[in-house]
């Protein structure tokens, strides 16, 4: 159990409209990483699913029943809060416990449930402990154990790493990933990390400005970006997206250089934008691409090179080892056409 | 500007620097002299003066009041009793009945003052707490509210009084309104219990403002999240209110509970215009019995009176105690957060 459906959600904050019509189908167990630039409508996405928040149009089905009238309370769901919402004055325990009181359930059950919970999560030795006394991490599992002990339909779980430090949250995330396959249980995780989320979810969903960009796997999504904006923003560091004009199975760029397109890749004559990963550039004397070295980010295993490419807009590379370059110098570069993308005019994928 | 600046400093700063200039030696020597420890006493000593004055002195003249009899004024003038006055106050032939008591009027105050903070302190909270979570809910025109709220807190005690003494009075505009609707007129102030209530009533609608203020500040410092985690976990209202919003508010609870509590142990202005004590004993408070015994009545007893504020004053001293105690945890909470 625990398919959510979500048909035309609208949500109008007077005059401004934050979603602006939203169809997404979650499967069952599924791991889903709603992820876009912040205002773009995730949180609030997330908060009508839970039933904190009402669409102003839309319906919202989970298990084939509409909930859009329902209470937060009635959807059988459970949140995990960017803050972490812990009750302050109560210990580990009674916060485990609260919600489940609520039900009526029976002392010894919630105390099975608060047992196996803390064990998954590690943190029976903390049960007495309040949330004051504890490490951010700590505070984080409880969190979590919190809402496990409910055994909600669904997780939801809204920036759930945001407040841990960057050591910590890679150790979370994959932590939170072995939780997934565990429980089995499906879960929607809002980040505006796009690394959290391809790392992480087993569907992707890119929004922008209250819209679906693109919903698919993180490799597709890596691999077929849909559109511009899903170019640029999944994958670190971005794509390099220079507009040219298309011609007889090239891009001339505005620099006049000449890239190949790959063979069977139909794109009609006319302006477009020519997008390649920096990390699909590779030297190559007398390649088509010429560039001034600006910056060499060396980071050991790869490096990183900022450079010019006289069309305003720069290039980067990811290049591997640590090539022998130095600031100024000009760099040819070439690359696979398999590994090219183009977009059209109005931003979509060609072919 | 400049015309200004330059006027400024001619007629200020230019007068200043010569003073600074002129007393920079005397006080460089005098330092050296006095050493540092004495420069500071030196510099405290204008506000020591200010408090040995108006606090102290008073505070040591009336003890030494409550020690002496007589209706003279000045000291040397009275006659040393001890504890006399003290022995007067608290002697009773039998303390199951007050009027056995050689201080009876003393008592009875005690008493009305003991009835009253005991119901006024808690319907003063149970009515703050109230409106605070009322003006906490997203009201249209909350500043509006809120400043409806606070207005009595402005007011003078005695203009609070004397509004409500118009409003309740025999001929009150409380009574015209209800000969108005056919019902006959109710003797407010003139009833041993409706004066009491209005006692009450009228000292709560004055202080309510300040301790819902209070209160709402602490409100609104709980974060909505745990509204929210409480939403999804279906708690009903009731439940919120009694494991979540209660227990954090506490700190801000406390601070409200001690400060009414002080406040109505010192209950005088507002019911002293409102019934004058009355009718007969009835509404007669512990300040107003100091007042009275040792200023207004025919048979002015300064000493008396001294001996009766020094034990008030004890009993303020243990809530102010209460209060510093409890502002030190708070604090030592705040820092383990």
């Amino acid at each position: 159990m625990g398919r959510i459906q979500l048909h035309d959600i609208r949500k109008s904050f007077g005059a401004i409209d934050v979603l602006k019509g939203i169809d997404l189908t979650i499967d069952e167990g599924e791991l889903v990483v709603f992820v876009g630039p912040s205002g773009c409508g995730k949180s609030t996405l997330l908060r009508m699913i839970a039933g904190l928040d009402k669409p102003t149009a839309g319906r919202i089905e989970i298990d084939g029943t509409d909930v859009t009238p329902r209470s937060a309370a009635d959807r059988g769901l459970a949140m995990v809060f960017q803050s972490y919402a812990l009750y302050p004055h109560m210990t580990v325990r009674a916060n485990m416990a609260f919600g489940l009181q609520n039900t009526r359930m029976p002392k010894a059950e919630i105390d099975t449930r608060i047992a196996e919970a803390a064990k998954m999560l590690e943190i029976e030795p903390l049960l007495e402990r309040r949330p004051g006394q504890l490490s951010g991490g700590q505070r984080q599992r409880v969190a979590i154990g919190r809402a496990i002990v409910r055994r909600p339909t669904a997780f939801l779980l809204d920036e759930p790493l945001s407040n841990l430090d960057a050591e910590l949250r890679v150790s979370m995330r994959a932590e939170l990933s072995a939780l997934h396959d565990r429980l089995g249980a499906t879960m929607i995780h809002v980040t505006h990390d796009q690394v959290e989320a391809m790392t992480m979810a087993d569907r992707i969903v890119v929004l922008r400005a209250g819209q679906v960009e693109q919903v698919d796997t993180p490799l597709n999504l890596f691999n077929r970006p849909a559109n511009l904006f899903v170019a640029g923003f999944i994958g670190a560091p971005g794509m390099n997206l220079w507009a040219g004009q298309a011609m007889g199975g090239s891009v001339q760029l505005d620099n006049g250089a000449l890239l190949p397109l790959p063979q069977g890749l139909v794109v009609p004559d006319g302006p477009v934008t020519f997008g390649i990963r920096p990390q699909h550039l590779r030297p190559q004397p007398g390649g088509p691409l010429q560039a001034r070295v600006r910056l060499i980010e060396a980071l050991g295993p790869e490096s990183v090179v900022h450079a010019d490419v006289g069309i305003g807009g720069g290039l980067l590379a990811v290049l591997p080892g640590q090539p022998d370059l130095a600031r100024g110098a000009l760099i040819e570069l070439g690359y696979d056409p398999q590994s090219v993308h183009v977009f059209g005019a109005d931003g979509q994928r060609l072919g | 500007m400049t015309g200004v600046k330059g006027v400024l400093g001619a007629v200020v700063a230019a007068p200043l620097g010569w003073l600074a200039r002129l007393l920079d030696t005397p006080l460089r020597l005098w330092q050296r002299l006095a050493g540092q420890n004495g420069m500071v006493a030196f510099f405290l000593l204008p506000n020591m003066a200010i408090f040995t004055v108006f606090v102290l002195l008073p505070l040591v003249i009336n003890i030494a009041y409550s020690m002496t009899t007589g209706a003279a004024l000045f000291l040397p003038e009275r006659t040393y009793v001890g504890a006399a006055q003290f022995e007067r106050l608290l002697r009773c032939t039998d303390y199951t009945d007050l009027m056995t008591c050689q201080e009876d009027q003393f008592w009875i105050a005690l008493r009305n003052t003991g009835t009253f903070v005991v119901l006024q302190v808690s319907l003063l909270i149970v009515a703050a707490t109230i409106t605070a979570l009322i003006l906490n809910r997203a009201l249209r025109a909350l500043s509006f509210w809120r400043a409806v709220f606070f207005f009595p807190v402005l007011l003078s005690p005695v203009v609070v009084g004397l509004i409500w003494r118009w409003i309740l009075d025999r001929n009150g505009v409380l009574n015209a309104a209800l000969v108005g609707m056919g019902m006959d007129p109710v003797n407010w102030l003139l009833e041993r219990n409706y004066a009491f209530s209005a006692a009450i009533g009228v000292t709560i609608w004055a202080h309510l403002g300040f301790f819902a203020l209070i209160l709402l500040a602490g409100l609104q410092a709980i974060p909505r999240d745990l509204y929210e985690a409480a939403e999804m976990d279906g708690t009903r209202p009731a439940r919120v209110f009694w494991r979540i919003t209660l227990p954090l508010l506490m700190p801000n609870m406390l601070v409200v509970i001690v400060l009414a509590l002080i406040r109505a142990v010192q209950v005088f202005d507002e019911a002293y215009v409102l019934t004058g004590g009355g009718p007969g004993t009835a509404t007669l408070f512990l300040t107003q019995y100091i007042y009275e015994v040792g200023f207004a009545s025919l048979l002015k007893n300064p000493g008396l009176a001294a001996a009766a504020s020094i034990l008030m004053g004890g009993v303020l001293i243990v809530l102010t105690l209460l209060q510093l105690a409890l502002g030190k945890r708070n604090e030592r909470r705040g820092k383990l957060k």
